[in-house]
Parts: structure tokens; C-alpha cells; sequence
């Protein structure tokens, strides 16, 4: 495998205390930042730096809007709220949560990770709404720090009033296992958390337990998967779903060397909590994310250095796209007509879902993407 | 894929030795007072001691990276002779024994091609990722200390433990309960090799010494480094030599000698700065030279005292004899005192000079002095002279390199690689080491991805007679599939004729990006 495909992780190190400025580049924003969003129309919603939040009119595929987000850029990671008027967003290099009136720009919230001073704080990619809209959760990774030394503390759930206003404290605190990342709720208001396996949360309590093994899957056959999720996308489908690399054995001796590695996916299905796991093609590629088609669920784009569309079932590929440069992310619209690429440079890539030809690129106001997480709704 | 070189880190190269004669402040500094005025406030407990820092040994990089941090991280106010007096005092009183440092010198003389290879696949999956296992291994500390440096991870980058080789595992808990033990019992704080040390005389370095080295893309050189002592532990320094192509090699720098062995010089060779990182063993002084913002460049050398020290042989340049071919060998050494006595079947055609640290003569070998050999000046014996007749093969040295991309209008600029073609004969008691010789040099494509990729194309090209390969530009490059940058995987071919056969091998390449940071210890 090149080397190029490998360099997101080295990249990814974040070091907790700042270092160097952002990107000093001021950013074109649109300066209609009070136009509201317009009931019944599909956007999509995402941010990048220098510290812009867009919306984009997917009817037309242009940029409505772009608001300028208080504090640092990082991780841009986003979740829309239920009545899909504002953006929730967790940045400030992985160490703030903010909640942003989509029709004004407004921050309407905002929440420090840290909850003491001798604390420092980060929650890595962990955030996620209630399906009323009236609470979010993250989980928080805190260090204790002393005059003369970092001293690594238990990871806690935190569960915030969506109407607390800036500064927000968090209403209940639980102590969670460590690793813990992205999260999505279901239907029920379970709070789905990723980690080394899934967990199921109960908010009111903090009680957990495993509702999708990952790490300790045990699937007969198979060697333990590896999972990269750093992007909680809500689906239209309502899933949380995983794309997962694992070594498929030949045999009983579960010999690695000669097992065949393969891409597949691993979802939750939110509405009902139901759990399936489908191998869908050799490990040939790299890619970052994988989203169902609304249409038919059974497809499957994929993205990194190239777009694919894969039959789950069928275990076969149906089509596939140069996509120019690499992208992180791949969304659909509702009626399942677009995919949209998003994730590293500046632009958005919009694919015919049927055919994968390209029909357009969005340009972004300002500069990288990084590692966001782009959001489609209807208004 | 496993045999990764040294991997990603931080911060930016610090030189440790002041230009030369600037350091005079830097010697005028109490050090003890200025950790008391200065890291006390963080760092001492409520008796006055200083906990964390009086519980750490490491080399003079390791203090330099500790104490920058200090620095960039803690808004520690320091100028640089502060920082160096500092570091210099520290590596004094808590360094390493000479003995605490084998096998881990490579990072420091900056061998970065370096394939590390440690007998624990869990502390190489946990502690060598993303920087060197050698940084780690050149550090001493108690548990607690081990066990903070741990928090101090984590708590640093907390994404760490989300990373491939990272979210696989307990990464907080193995870290805290497996690697810490291992730590503290492999790499504990008060070694008896420490104490011993501590009680052992320093060495005489002022003086005269003879050095010989290599130096890959160039050959064989020697000089006469001439070193004066300016302070305690400071010398001045005057190279004058050639090298084996006849070129003149005439420098002057400055040295550091830290914890009563660590060879630090900052020397202008023929214009070009260079970096000297050698160990003082007693009267030799053995390490690397490279040129300091190019550590690619860089040579092996050996050197031993001429004032006060032993009668030695260092070196035979070059390393070997044709049978039946006249040929110029010079005989590197110190003091040398008697008669030169040349192995059965070597004979002296013609003695063209000789000096205490250099004898120059032509030699022509028969038969008889087929394999390796030490040459003896009068009681001194070493180097090594191979005699053959034929090459058996070749290998290429460094068999694994790395390069980058670079310039470009970006801040990091390429990075080389240099190979060479060593060659080895057969004898009766087996394969014997000849030398490195010249060869004819290419690039190929290393595998069938590099091949649809062009590789060869885009990444760089190679000088067919220095072995010297110099990468692309850095950034993308719009004529590649997904405008990708330079990279590249590129097979290294050498080839010579031995007698009227060619011989080849081939080694790999890496084309990759720049390195973003060059920290003191990679
Ligand atoms: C403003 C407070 C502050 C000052 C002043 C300060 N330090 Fe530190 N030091 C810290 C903190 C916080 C840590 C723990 C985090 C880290 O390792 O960076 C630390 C860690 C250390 C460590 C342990 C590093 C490791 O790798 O485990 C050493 C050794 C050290 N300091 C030495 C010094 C020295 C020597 C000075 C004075 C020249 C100094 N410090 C001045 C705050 C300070
Ligand atoms: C995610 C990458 C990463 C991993 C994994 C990692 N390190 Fe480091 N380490 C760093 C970086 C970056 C620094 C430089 C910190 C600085 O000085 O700013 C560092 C510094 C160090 C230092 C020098 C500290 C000093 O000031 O003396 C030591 C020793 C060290 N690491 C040991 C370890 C050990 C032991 C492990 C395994 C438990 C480990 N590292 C794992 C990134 C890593």
C-alpha cells in the first residue's frame, strides 16, 4: 500500500494544547448570514477553516450561506437538531460544544469540555442529540493538571440542556471506559456510543452495555475487525453504521497469512435496535466512509481515493468514480438521486447516485475541511 | 508494513554547541541557581526538592527536548546560553553511562534509516510508532517517572489512543500496567553503571587526532583534527586532510564533551556546516560527522589520540587489493612506531610517505594473501585489508532507505538518500567482506503498484555513479493519477563487472513526504 494512503493518522495526532495559530487567512464569508433556511428545501451543512459553518442548497447546489463560528477550528464535527434549526458542533480543537441557529448564525450555546480549572479537557469526535432535541451528549476525556505534571482521568458522559445558553454546565455526568468516540440516539433515546465495541447508554442512568460487539465480535471465521468511524453521519436511513476491515480465515487454523481481508459493513439500526453485520467486497482499497442509498439500502457508496458503489448483498461492485482527490465523507439526498462527496481541501463533490458521473463541484468559502462531518436535511 | 524506519515526531532541530567562541556567557552561568530561580516554582515539593527532574537520566538531547518544552509548552523563560549551560549541567549530573547507550547511538549520530528491531513486539507496537524506540531506550527513570511520562502522553495527545495500533487495544491500561513495569525494570533509574561512571577518570581530549572516515557519494578521508581546550569540557577544532579523491578536507568548529564522553562539535568543512556526534572511549573517538542540515550526508568516522595516547592502526583506505594490481593504500593510525608488516603475499612496491598518524604506500598481492587481514605497525595491529582475486557478489548498503520530497517553495527541503555497492569475495573458510566499490546505478519499480503508479517517473532520479538519489519536488504533482505527490517505491539497483560479469543487487527506496519536524531525537 503507498504511503499515501496512510497519512490521516500520523496527522490526526492532536496535541491538546494549542501550538501554532490557525489558518490567519480571513474567510470570504457570504455576507448574508441572516437568510433563512426555506421549509421544505434540502441543504447540507458543514464547517471548515478557518472557522466557517456553510449551508448549502442542494436544490441548486450552491452555497446559501456561511457563518462564521466563534473560538478555534477542529474537529468541525457536526449533528443537526431534530427540528433541523440548528447546527451542533463540537470544534475548538475537540474542546468546546456549540449549538448555532441555522436561520441567523447565532451561537445559541456553547459548552467548555473542561469543568474545572485544573482540568484539560477533550472530547474526541463524541457528540450527539436527543431525538426531542432537548438534550445533547459527549463523552469527555479529562487530564488533571498539576503545576508539574498531566495525570490522565476516567472518561464521563456528559448530558447538557440544549437550553442552558453559552457557558453551559452539564445537568448529569456519568464515568464511562475509555476510547469512546462517535455517537448517534435511537428512536427510544438510547444513546448509542462507539468505542472498542458499541455500547447502548442509558442517559438517565449512565448504565451501559455492549449492544454491537466490535473489537470482541467473535465471528466465527474471522479475525478481530478494524474500524476507523470519525464520522457520526445522521443517516436518512437512520443506521449507525461502520465499514470494517477483518481477516476471513480459510480454515480452523485461522492462519493470518493466508486469510483474505475483507471490507464490510456493521450497523444499528436506530429505529429498532437491530444489528446486522454483511462482508461486501476484498480488501482491494482504503475507504473512510460508506453510506447506504436511501432508495435502496442494499447499495453502498464508498469513498477515499475513489467513489464506489457496491450490491451488499451480492458482494459486487457496481460502479466506480475517479473523484480527483481524496474525500473523507460520502452523503446522500433524500430521494437517493446524489451523492456528495466532503471531508479534506475546500470543495464538495456531487455524483449522479445511479450512474456515479460527476455533475458538479461546490466550491467552499475558506480552507480545509479537515476531518468535519457533513449533514444533509429537509427543512 | 514492518520494516518501518524511525517514524513521525516533533520539534525542531537545536544545535547544542554555541559557535565558536560565542559561548563565553554560556560558562558564566550557575546553573544551580538559575533551576533554583527558575524551575523551582513548578517543580520543587515543600521540603525543596526537585521531585520530577531529580528522578530522570537522559542523554544531552533528551535534556534538549525536555528543556524546549519547557519552554514552547510552559512559557519557561530562558535565552540560549541559559538553555545550554542548563542541558550541559543536567547531561552532566543525570546522563547516561557510556554502556546505558549501545545500541540506541543510531538516533543520536542520526542514522535515520535505521530499521529498529527490539525484542518486545508490544513495546514496539506501543512506544515506536510514532517516534524512535532508541528515544526511549536512552532514558533512565523510576516507575513513577515512567508512569507520568505515560499520563503525559495521553493527556498531550489524546487522540493517541483512537490511532491504528492505538484503538485496538487498551492502549491507558497496557501503557499503565504492562509498559511501565517493563520500563522500570529494563530502563531503571539507578543503575550501578551510572555510579560506576560517575567514579570513572575523564579522558585527556586536548591534543592532536588522527581520524579516518567514510563518507557515501564521496569515499575514504582522513585528517589531523587539532583540538584546543578553551574551557572545561570546550574545545576549539582544526581539521586538515583529503580525502581519497584528492580533494582537501580543512575545517573548524567547536566541540562539547557532555557527561564525560558525548562528543558534540559544530565544524565548517570546506563551507559546509557539519554536526559531529562521537563517543569518547578512552584515547579513540568513534561516531558520525553529517552535515548539519542535511543529516543524510554524513560519514562514519574513527579517530585516536596522538598526544599521550596508544600506537594504533585505524584504517587501511581503500579496504582492499586486486591481486596482481599495484595500488595506493594509505595506513590510518596513531603513533606509529616501527616497522609496517604486511600479511604473506603483499608486497611494499613503494614507501611514498609516512607520518605517526599515516603511512602511504603501493602495495601489489599475489595469491598467497587471499581474505582479510590486519596490518601491524610495529606493536599496533588493526584496520582491515581484504586481498581478492574475484567478487563473489554485491550488496546494496543501506539495503532499506527513505527519501523525501521537498522544496518547492515549501520549508522542508529533499532529502537524499545515498547508496552503496559493497562487495564480498569467497575464500576457503567462506565469504569474506571486500569493500565498497563503485557501481553502475539505477531505479526500478519496486512492485507491481509502483509500475502502474510510474514511480520512476515522478519520483525522483538516481546518479548512476555516486549512488546519490535525488527526490522530486514536494506538493502535488498535477500529471499524476489523483494529483497525487512524488512518492514512490522504487527498487535500487547496483551493478558492476567482475571480470567481464556483471554483478548486481538491489535495494529498496521510499519516496515519501517531508518531514515536518526534525526533533533533537527522532
Ligand atoms: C510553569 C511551570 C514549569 C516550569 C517553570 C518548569 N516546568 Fe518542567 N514541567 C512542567 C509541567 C506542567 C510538566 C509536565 C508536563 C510535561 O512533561 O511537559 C513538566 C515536566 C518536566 C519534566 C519531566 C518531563 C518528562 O519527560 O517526564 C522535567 C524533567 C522538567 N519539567 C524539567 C524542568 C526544568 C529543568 C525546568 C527549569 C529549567 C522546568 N522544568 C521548568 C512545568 C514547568
Ligand atoms: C502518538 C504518538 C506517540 C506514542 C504512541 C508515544 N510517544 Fe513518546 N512522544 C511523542 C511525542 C510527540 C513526543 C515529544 C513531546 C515533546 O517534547 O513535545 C514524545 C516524547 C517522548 C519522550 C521524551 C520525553 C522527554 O521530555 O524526555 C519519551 C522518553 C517518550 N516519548 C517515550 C514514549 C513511551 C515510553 C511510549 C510508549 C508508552 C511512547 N513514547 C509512545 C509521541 C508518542
Amino acid at each position: 500500500m503507498k504511503p499515501r494512503t496512510a497519512t490521516l493518522l500520523c496527522a490526526a495526532l492532536l496535541a491538546a494544547a494549542p501550538v501554532h495559530a490557525e489558518h490567519a487567512s480571513p474567510a470570504e464569508l457570504a455576507n448574508n448570514t441572516a437568510a433563512p433556511l426555506v421549509a421544505g428545501r434540502e441543504y447540507m451543512v458543514l464547517a471548515n477553516h478557518p472557522n466557517n459553518l456553510s449551508v448549502i442548497d442542494l436544490a441548486d447546489n450552491t452555497v446559501l450561506k456561511t457563518c462564521a463560528l466563534p473560538d478555534a477550528y477542529g474537529p468541525g464535527l457536526l449533528q443537526i437538531s431534530p427540528d433541523h434549526r440548528q447546527a451542533w458542533l463540537l470544534n475548538n480543537r475537540f474542546g468546546s460544544i456549540y449549538g448555532v441557529e441555522l436561520d441567523s448564525c447565532n451561537v445559541i450555546f456553547s459548552a467548555n469540555m473542561s469543568l474545572a480549572a485544573d482540568e484539560r479537557t477533550k472530547s474526541v469526535l463524541s457528540l450527539a442529540i436527543s431525538p426531542d432535541g432537548k438534550e445533547i451528549y459527549t463523552v469527555q476525556n479529562p487530564s488533571r493538571i498539576y503545576v508539574d505534571r498531566y495525570e490522565v482521568q476516567q472518561p464521563r458522559l456528559a448530558v447538557y440542556d440544549t437550553a442552558s445558553g453559552l457557558d453551559a454546565k452539564p445537568v448529569r455526568t456519568f464515568p464511562m471506559p475509555r476510547q469512546l468516540s462517535v455517537m448517534q440516539t435511537g428512536a427510544d433515546g438510547t444513546l448509542y456510543v462507539a468505542g472498542p465495541d458499541v455500547y447502548k447508554v442509558d442517559v438517565k442512568t449512565g448504565k451501559y452495555e455492549v449492544a454491537m460487539p466490535i473489537l470482541n465480535w467473535n465471528r466465527p471465521g474471522y479475525g478481530a475487525p478494524d474500524v476507523l468511524n470519525a464520522w457520526p453521519v445522521q443517516t436518512i436511513t437512520r443506521e449507525f453504521a461502520f465499514l470494517y476491515t477483518a481477516p476471513k480465515f480459510k480454515d480452523d487454523k485461522q492462519d493470518i497469512a493466508s486469510a483474505d481481508f475483507v471490507w464490510g459493513i456493521m450497523s444499528i439500526d436506530l429505529r429498532t435496535g437491530a444489528v446486522s453485520v454483511a462482508d461486501f467486497a476484498p480488501l482491494t482499497e482504503v475507504y473512510f466512509t460508506g453510506i447506504r442509498s436511501p432508495k435502496n439500502p442494499n447499495h453502498l457508496f464508498t469513498v477515499l481515493n475513489v467513489l464506489r458503489k457496491y450490491d451488499i448483498k451480492e458482494q459486487k461492485l457496481l460502479a466506480s468514480a475517479d473523484v480527483g482527490h481524496a474525500y473523507y465523507q460520502a452523503s446522500v439526498n433524500h430521494d437517493g438521486s446524489r451523492v456528495y462527496l466532503s471531508g479534506t481541501l475546500h470543495d464538495i463533490a456531487v455524483f449522479d447516485a445511479e450512474t456515479l458521473e460527476k455533475i458538479t463541484t461546490i466550491p467552499l468559502p475558506g480552507g480545509d475541511q479537515a476531518t468535519n462531518t457533513a449533514q444533509v436535511f429537509i427543512r | 508494513m514492518n520494516n518501518k524506519p524511525i517514524a513521525c515526531a516533533t520539534l525542531t532541530a537545536l544545535a547544542l554547541v554555541a559557535s565558536a567562541p560565542g559561548d563565553a556567557a554560556e560558562r558564566q552561568i550557575n546553573v544551580p541557581n538559575l533551576i533554583m530561580e527558575r524551575c523551582s516554582i513548578c517543580h520543587a515539593d515543600d521540603l525543596g526538592r526537585l521531585v520530577r527532574i531529580s528522578a530522570q537520566r537522559k542523554t544531552p538531547e533528551g535534556w534538549l527536548m525536555t528543556v524546549v518544552r519547557m519552554q514552547q509548552q510552559h512559557d519557561l523563560g530562558l535565552s540560549d546560553d541559559e538553555r545550554r549551560a542548563l542541558v550541559k549541567y543536567l547531561a552532566d549530573t543525570q546522563g547516561l553511562a557510556p554502556a546505558e547507550t549501545e545500541g540506541a547511538r543510531y538516533v543520536l549520530e542520526r542514522r535515520l534509516n535505521t530499521v529498529e528491531n527490539f525484542s518486545s513486539e508490544q513495546f514496539t507496537q506501543m512506544c515506536a510508532r510514532c517516534h524512535s524506540g532508541a528515544r526511549v531506550a536512552l532514558q533512565r527513570r523510576t516507575a513513577t517517572e515512567w508512569e507520568r511520562l505515560v499520563n503525559f502522553h495521553l493527556s498531550q495527545f489524546p487522540t493517541l489512543e483512537y490511532q491504528a495500533l492505538g484503538r485496538d487495544r487498551d492502549w491507558f491500561g497496557i501503557a499503565t500496567n504492562e509498559i511501565v513495569p517493563y520500563l522500570a525494570k529494563n530502563f531503571a533509574y539507578g543503575d550501578e553503571q551510572w555510579q560506576k561512571w560517575k567514579q570513572t577518570p575523564r579522558a585527556p581530549v586536548a591534543g592532536e587526532w588522527s581520524l579516518s572516515g567514510h563518507l557515501p557519494g564521496r569515499g575514504d578521508f582522513n585528517a589531523v583534527m587539532s583540538v584546543s581546550q578553551r574551557a572545561n569540557d570546550h574545545y576549539a577544532l582544526e581539521l586538515r586532510g583529503n580525502y581519497a579523491d584528492g580533494g582537501a578536507l580543512i575545517g573548524q568548529g567547536a566541540a562539547v564533551v557532555y557527561t564525560g564522553y558525548e562528543w558534540r562539535g559544530k565544524v565548517e568543512i570546506n563551507g559546509v556546516e557539519m554536526r559531529q556526534v562521537f563517543a569518547l572511549k578512552g584515547d579513540i573517538l568513534e561516531g558520525r560527522m553529517f552535515v548539519a542540515d542535511h543529516d543524510e550526508v554524513g560519514a562514519d568516522v574513527l579517530a585516536a589520540r596522538q598526544d599521550g595516547g596508544a600506537s594504533r592502526v585505524l584504517a587501511v583506505q581503500p579496504s582492499y587489493l586486486k591481486t596482481g594490481t599495484a595500488t595506493e593504500l594509505s595506513i590510518i593510525g596513531s603513533n606509529f612506531d616501527g616497522e609496517l608488516v604486511l600479511p604473506a603475499g603483499i608486497k611494499v612496491e613503494k614507501l611514498l610517505s609516512r607520518t605517526p598518524g599515516r603511512i602511504v604506500i603501493r602495495a601489489l598481492a599475489d595469491k598467497r594473501a587471499l581474505g582479510t587481514h590486519q596490518v601491524k605497525v610495529g606493536a599496533a595491529e588493526g584496520g582491515e585489508l581484504a586481498v581478492f582475486d574475484k567478487l563473489d557478489r554485491i550488496e546494496v548498503v543501506p539495503p532499506y532507505a527513505i527519501a523525501r520530497v521537498g522544496g518547492n517553495g515549501g520549508p522542508a527541503p529533499k532529502v537524499d538518500a545515498r547508496f552503496e555497492a559493497l562487495a564480498w569475495a569467497k575464500g576457503p573458510r567462506g565469504e569474506y567482506r571486500v569493500g565498497y566499490v563503485p557501481a553502475k546505478w539505477s531505479v526500478a519499480p519496486f512492485n507491481e503498484d509502483a509500475k502502474r503508479d510510474r514511480d520512476v517517473e515522478f519520483a525522483g532520479s538516481i546518479d548512476a555513479k555516486t549512488g546519490v538519489f535525488t527526490p522530486s519536488f514536494a506538493g502535488p504533482n498535477p500529471l499524476r493519477h489523483l494529483m497525487t505527490n512524488n512518492a514512490g517505491n522504487l527498487a535500487v539497483i547496483a551493478e558492476i563487472s567482475a571480470g567481464g560479469k556483471p554483478l548486481t543487487a538491489q535495494g529498496q527506496l521510499i519516496v515519501t513526504v517531508q518531514r515536518w519536524n526534525n526533533p533533537p531525537i527522532p
